[in-house]
């Protein structure tokens, strides 16, 4: 993985508008801070290597190295990457209830893992606001009222570098798949440190088509009138087309033409829409509402569904068969539309010195036969 | 007793010209005086307001110069003679009243100083104002020499009073500052009674009302005023020629360029070719003087600074006499021999002399120049543009870069007049992206905040000084909060018009004269106003930026007042509020991802970088004690213990 530094951040992400505001570049130096959404570079930094680019999700993401370091192999281009089991799920009948997404799932998985100890802290995304922020919690009982998606821009992963300075050991994480691609980063180690030490102990992902930029909602939400905290957003499945606004005394529908306008431009260059670097990936499953999409990926993500299971926190079952399907054609577009989006922009496999967002062998994209752009790039 | 006291009839004394000025007034016995501070101006009045007791004067730091000015005619109006001085931008803030003024005529005499700043040593332009005595029409003496400085002032009065017009003596940087030796004259006795006379018949200038109307009548009556001046300056003993009878060249020059140019004449050993033509008495130009020697001379070199306001008023007479004189070629500004910017310098003029009379320049070897220069560039410290250490502005420019950057809307800092001008700098963060005028930052702010509708998002700022509030920040406020302009106006109240040496202002319980006077509550007037009103002490870093935060959420006109004592002020000079320490273990030095967050970003001078432990170190005698660094480190490894000896160590 190629690391800059500062300069080559702000020049190749943050005035790129490829930032997603996920924060990782954060809390570690004083140039680089999260408000309301946005990351700003406060001041200009020399340095020529800074763990604020090798961390960043949108900065010389070498595909590959990820992909070997986490499960061993060579990155694939396959729509829901690697992984060892596509199941459904929600909170079992040992799991309080509270105000979740869809099953729970991802709730119940956080705080079964606090109660046994696999890890010693979470870092989930709560709301303060109008504005989703990150919080660390340690006690299972605080993990409920961090549920439901804000989908928005977060800067969930500067709450895993805080974490890191506050000497845990074992962090969970619950992020989006930019999100997470930031942690699989910062795990391989990208400055060679010899001090370096992996405190990461569970990656719990979202599925992700694309997020809104925090700060454009507000300002719509704001221009309607007084709102001052949100209780929920939700996307209800097609063809409803809307997102409503869930407010303390209101429920506010928003046409989805009109909330396109505020997606990060920097989505459309995301392949990822099943969290490929997580542990155990969960989405909304379409057809049965209060169900979870769960991809299990790796071994300790299989440990951590089949003790919930038996602890009672879980219950699973079979996926439906064009569920499945319909998930693997949703995940593969998104991949090729992302690639001809990286290629279109020419921030894919830049050679001769050129600064990459995204690095991945040419053959995988090749095997995507990426048509030239014809087709607008549509968002479901 | 104060310098400009001390001496007696026909002693020499060294003083400085803003001394001699001030020394003048007293011989010409001056009662009343008010002005604004700015350099070069403020040591006139720093000077009489040391002895405003012992002379029985009145003396002020007035709110601005157009108050000022309006003070001073009072004087004049009741029977004394008075005084008004300001810098150059004065003239044009006095300039409405200053218009009235000379058509209402006045009555004890009159005199406004004003001093310009060629080259903008300390200001933002070079605008010169001589033109402001042609526009006005009233009569503009220039000293040429530090002797002039003092005895021009009495010959004002005189002829002021002779006049009933106001008059305008211009001086400059190097003569208001530079110091000469002068023979001084004896201080008056004679004290006028103040009485304000208005019954009279309405056209009398000195018994009735004193208007500006019936233009018919007052308009010319201005201009018979002008002749009369034009014909005393014909006889003024302030101008004078040195030179041959019949000089190849004539310098005509006035003020301190009389200085430059006798220098440049001996330089070139011209003694015997060149004559110089020292002017006092600039508009208007006595036609008779200036055709006895046009007459005798081909050539003219018009030496002044800055721009060729001389020049063009003696091409227009040269004009007008060419069928009697002939034509003369008259060089300068227009033709390029003599930059239209920036000081004159005896090299200079040396140097278009040369070129006009073909003499040798001595000019200094190629070798010796090139030295010259490297040791001025390897040799002499750099000197950043930078605050002083414990500088409430640094912490205030501190925070407002943080926030505007965190805030991430492309907002802006709209500056304004006063040391903190230095905000434009990169040293100091950039965060100031305009200065102009005094009280321009918040009505250039409130212009912006109006902007909303043309799909203006940025969020806007003002700084503004306090002394600059009074100034003009009040009605550019009081404009902002009527329009419901969108805006912050954040006032840097030091306590004082720290930039031009602490002089009162009317938030400070002191007057010009060291008297007790009501000090006027920023606070209380911005609420007046109507404006939603913030106090916070800049050093209280966190506190600050919070507030900050806040009011980036609000919206209409705010106020936040940031109050701490400049850190040069004599209150504080000299006391450290906390003993500041680096602690060697924290800082991780160049390993740090600070990146020297403390030496390269936030840059106060009390800080150091030591080369040897490649950490950051205090320098006790450059820290002033703020306690601000230690609220920037991340390491926290600056830090602060409240100080027991409250004294600054000796350098
Ligand atoms: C921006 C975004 C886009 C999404 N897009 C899709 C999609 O296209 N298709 C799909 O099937 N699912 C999507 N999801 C996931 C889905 O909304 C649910 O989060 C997921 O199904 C888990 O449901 P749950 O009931 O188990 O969650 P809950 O038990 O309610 O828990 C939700 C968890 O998500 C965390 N969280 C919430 N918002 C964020 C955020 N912005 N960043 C990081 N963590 C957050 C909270 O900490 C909480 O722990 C998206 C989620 C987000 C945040
Ligand atoms: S690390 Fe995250 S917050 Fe920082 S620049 Fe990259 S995308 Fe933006
Ligand atoms: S689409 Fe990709 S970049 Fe955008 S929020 Fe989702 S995971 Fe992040
Ligand atoms: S305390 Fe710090 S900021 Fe204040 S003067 Fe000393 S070194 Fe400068």
């Amino acid at each position: 993985m190629q690391v800059f530094g500062p300069n080559e951040l702000a020049a190749d992400v943050l005035n790129k508008d490829l930032c997603i505001g996920c924060g990782a570049c954060t809390q570690m130096c004083p140039y680089l801070k999260s408000y309301k959404g946005k990351t700003s570079m406060l001041f200009s930094c020399t340095r020529q290597q800074g763990r604020c680019h090798a961390y960043c999700p949108k900065a010389e993401v070498d595909l590959d190295e990820l992909s070997n370091f986490l499960f061993g192999k060579a990155y694939e281009g396959s729509p829901l990457g690697s992984y060892e089991k596509v199941m459904i799920s929600k909170a079992g009948p040992k799991m309080i209830s509270g105000n979740f997404q869809a099953g729970g799932t991802v709730s119940a998985l956080m705080t079964r893992a606090l109660q046994k100890g696999q890890i010693d802290a979470a870092v989930l995304t709560d709301w303060k606001g109008l504005f989703p922020i990150p919080k660390l919690v340690t006690r299972p009982e605080d993990v409920v009222p961090c549920a439901s998606s804000k989908y928005l821009t977060s800067p969930t992963v500067s709450m895993l570098n805080k974490a890191q300075e506050l000497n845990y050991k074992r962090l969970g994480i619950v992020g989006t798949p930019c999100q997470l691609t930031a942690v699989a980063k910062i795990r391989t180690n990208p400055l060679k440190r010899e001090d370096f030490k992996d405190t990461v102990g569970l990656t719990v992902g979202l599925f992700c088509t694309w997020t809104l930029d925090a700060r454009n909602l507000v300002k719509y939400l704001s221009a309607r009138g007084d709102v001052e905290k949100i209780k929920k957003l939700d996307i209800p499945p097609p063809p409803s087309e809307i997102l409503i606004v869930t407010t303390a005394d209101d429920e506010i529908k928003i046409p989805l033409s009109e909330i396109r306008p505020m997606i990060p431009h920097s989505c459309s260059i995301c392949p990822d829409m099943t969290a490929e670097w997580a542990d155990v990936s969960v989405g909304v499953l379409e057809g049965r509402p209060g169900w979870n999409t769960l991809i299990i990926r790796t071994e300790k993500g299989a440990k951590l569904i089949a003790d919930a299971e038996k602890s009672g926190f879980l219950i699973t079952d079979r996926m439906p068969k064009e569920s499945f399907e319909h998930l693997l054609t949703a995940a593969g577009n998104k991949k090729v539309r992302a690639f001809r989006q990286a290629l279109k922009e020419g921030c894919i496999n830049n050679a001769d010195n050129g600064h990459a967002a995204l690095r991945v062998n040419p053959a995988v994209i090749k095997g995507m036969r990426i048509e030239p752009e014809e087709d607008h790039v549509g968002h479901t | 007793m104060s310098a400009i006291l001390k001496g007696k009839k026909g002693e020499q004394r060294l003083l400085m010209g803003n001394e001699a000025i001030a020394r003048g007034a007293l011989e010409a016995g001056v009662q009343v005086v008010a002005g604004y501070p700015g350099t070069p101006s403020s040591d006139i009045i720093e000077n009489l307001s040391r002895v405003a007791k012992d002379r029985n004067m009145y003396v002020e730091w007035s709110v601005n110069e157009k108050v000022a000015a309006e003070v001073a005619a009072a004087g004049s109006l009741a029977g004394l003679r008075s005084m008004c001085t300001m810098k150059m931008n004065g003239v044009h803030v006095a300039s409405d009243f200053l218009l009235h003024l000379a058509l209402s005529g006045t009555r004890g005499g009159m005199v406004l100083v004003a001093c310009d700043d060629p080259n903008a040593h300390s200001s933002q332009h070079e605008g010169e104002m001589r033109h402001f005595a042609q526009m006005l029409e009233i009569p503009l003496l220039e000293p040429g020499n530090f002797q002039d400085a003092k005895d021009l002032i009495k010959w004002a009065y005189e002829l002021s009073e002779e006049l009933r017009s106001i008059i305008f003596i211009r001086s400059t940087t190097r003569l208001s500052h530079a110091s000469g030796q002068v023979i001084l004259n004896e201080l008056p006795q004679t004290e006028r009674k103040a009485v304000f006379s208005y019954n009279g018949f309405i056209l009398d200038q000195m018994t009735g009302s004193v208007i500006t109307l019936p233009i018919f009548f007052k308009h010319p009556q201005l201009q018979e005023k002008i002749k009369k001046a034009e014909q005393r300056f014909e006889s003024c003993p302030f101008n004078s020629y040195t030179g041959p009878e019949n000089p190849e060249v004539l310098i005509l020059t006035s003020s301190a360029c009389n200085l430059y140019s006798i220098e440049a004449v001996h330089l070139l050993g011209l003694q015997s070719r060149v004559g110089i033509l020292k002017l006092a008495t600039t508009w208007p130009l006595p036609k008779g003087l200036i055709r006895k020697h046009l007459q005798k001379v081909g050539l003219v070199l018009v030496v002044e600074e800055v721009l060729p306001f001389l020049e063009e008023n003696l091409k227009v007479l040269a004009y007008e006499m060419a069928s009697e004189i002939g034509i003369k070629r008259i060089l300068g500004k227009r033709d390029g021999i003599l930059p239209g910017f920036g000081e004159m310098s005896p090299s200079l003029v040396a140097g278009a002399l040369a070129k006009i009379t073909g003499a040798k320049l001595d000019q200094r070897p190629e070798e010796y120049e090139k030295k010259v220069a490297e040791r001025v560039f390897f040799g002499a410290p750099a000197r950043d543009w930078t605050f002083c250490p414990g500088c409430p502005h640094r912490a205030t420019l501190w925070s407002i870069e943080n926030v505007l950057q965190m805030d991430h809307r492309q907002g802006f800092v709209c500056g304004d007049v006063g040391c903190y001008t230095m905000g434009l700098s990169p040293i100091n963060f950039g965060t100031l992206k305009t200065a102009h005028a005094m009280g321009s930052g918040t009505g250039l702010a409130g212009g912006f905040g109006k902007l909303e509708q043309f799909g203006m998002e940025q969020p806007v700022f003002s700084v503004c000084g306090d002394s600059t509030f009074f100034h003009s920040g009040i009605p550019a406020l009081a404009n902002a909060v009527h329009h419901g302009a969108n805006m912050i106006m954040v006032i840097l109240d030091n306590s004082g018009t720290a930039m031009t040496g602490f002089q009162p202002h009317p938030g400070i319980e002191k007057n010009a004269m060291g008297d007790i006077a009501k000090a006027i509550d920023i606070a209380k007037v911005c609420e007046a106003i109507g404006a939603k009103v913030r106090i916070s002490d800049p050093f209280e870093v966190e506190k600050t930026q919070e507030i900050l935060f806040q009011l980036l959420e609000e919206k209409g006109t705010r106020v936040l007042i940031l109050k701490q004592v400049c850190a040069l002020s004599p209150e504080k000079k000299g006391v450290k509020k906390f003993e500041m320490i680096v602690d060697a273990k924290r800082c991780l030095g160049e390993e740090c991802g600070c990146n020297r967050l403390c030496t390269r970003i936030f840059h106060c001078p009390g800080l150091v970088w030591d080369k040897e432990t490649k950490k950051a170190r205090i320098d006790p005698i450059l820290c002033a004690g703020c306690g601000v660094c230690a609220s920037i480190c991340p390491a926290k490894a600056i830090q602060k213990t409240p100080a027991t000896s409250g004294k600054k160590e000796a350098a």
